[in-house]
């Protein structure tokens, strides 16, 4: 059970990192700089409403992802060491 | 009772959290020229402002290190303990700060980086602490604390001239929001979002800054007793 906790709380970041990822490598192409002979100015809107969106999710994600994977981190050194002192208390 | 209060902070940190991000990005307007892209700013300021703070911490730690380790050596290692805890949750914030920058710089000045004054001089502090990290990692022998603390303190020099650069040098980088003159400032709403997520991020920072100084004040325990098992044997 432990175990399964610790996977999840290491499993949560990566997954948000590949998240974040998947936003911004998936994103629609910019609008070209003569947009407006290809698309109305609705369409030209729409794609960057659309990337702004994306980029912004992306943003919170990877704080999220960055601030959890060191918690993370940070909780399974923890545990090891009191772990490692629990051990060296019982050789002594 | 002690476990009691972490519990408490705890809950009124993710609570906060919670809070802020509704603030962010349900409370808070869009802004009428970038739109939605704008609300990176209730992440990416607080962390940065978060980061300075606790690369004082790691200041602070540094100078009392150097002060008391040959007349304190118990505290001397508090300090040095506050001084990496400091710098290890600065640089966490310091790289959230430069990978939520370039998201926000591809879609406001339609590339990732420029080597601006405010971007470059946020990269050097970033790059100093990493190898304060790298330092206190892989150096060792008596010698290793000292040459960590000096060079935090050199580190920290570099908070103002980040916090300075985009007043002193015509920047890519935007003018201060606030105390930027007489332009600056920003709608009462998206002040309120801004101040509740720096508020939030900081007593998250205070959490993990708390727990990394109890590791690491475990771990100096350890070297210790290895090294007087060793002198003992």
């Amino acid at each position: 059970m432990k175990k399964l906790g610790t996977a999840l709380i290491v499993a949560v970041p990566i997954v948000l990192f590949g998240w974040a990822g998947y936003l911004v490598l998936t994103a629609p192409p910019e609008p070209p700089f003569d947009w407006r002979l290809h698309m109305s100015a609705a369409e030209h809107d729409a794609i960057v409403a659309t990337l702004n969106h994306l980029y912004t999710r992306a943003a919170y994600t990877v704080t999220w992802a960055i601030q959890l994977g060191y918690a993370a981190w940070l909780f399974v050194k923890w545990q090891s060491q009191k772990q490692s002192g629990q051990g060296r208390s019982m050789q002594d | 009772m002690k476990k009691l209060a972490i519990g408490v902070y705890l809950f009124i940190t993710v609570a906060l959290l919670g809070w802020a991000y509704n603030q962010a990005i349900y409370v808070a307007p869009n802004d009428a020229a970038q739109g939605e892209m704008f609300r990176i700013i209730y992440y990416h300021v607080p962390s940065a402002s978060v980061a300075f703070l606790f690369f004082a911490v790691s200041l602070v730690g540094s100078i009392g290190y150097l002060a008391s380790r040959h007349n304190h050596a118990e505290r001397a290692q508090m300090f040095d303990a506050w001084a990496l805890a400091g710098a290890e949750v600065g640089v966490v914030f310091c790289t959230v700060v430069l990978i939520t920058g370039p998201l926000w710089g591809r879609r406001a000045w339609g590339m990732w980086w420029t080597w601006d004054a405010r971007l470059t001089t946020t990269l050097v502090l970033w790059l100093i602490y990493v190898s304060y990290l790298l330092l206190r990692r892989f150096a060792a022998g008596p010698q290793m604390q000292t040459l960590a603390a000096v060079l935090g303190i050199f580190g920290a020099l570099d908070v103002p001239i980040v916090y300075m650069s985009n007043r002193w040098w015509r920047t890519q980088h935007p003018a201060p929001v606030f105390g930027g003159g007489q332009d600056s400032g920003m709608d009462p709403t998206m002040v309120g979002a801004l101040l509740w997520n720096m508020l939030a991020w900081f007593l998250w920072g205070v959490l993990i800054l708390a727990l990394l100084y109890r590791v690491e004040r475990k771990q100096q325990k350890i070297a210790a007793e290895e090294a007087e098992h060793a002198l003992n044997f």
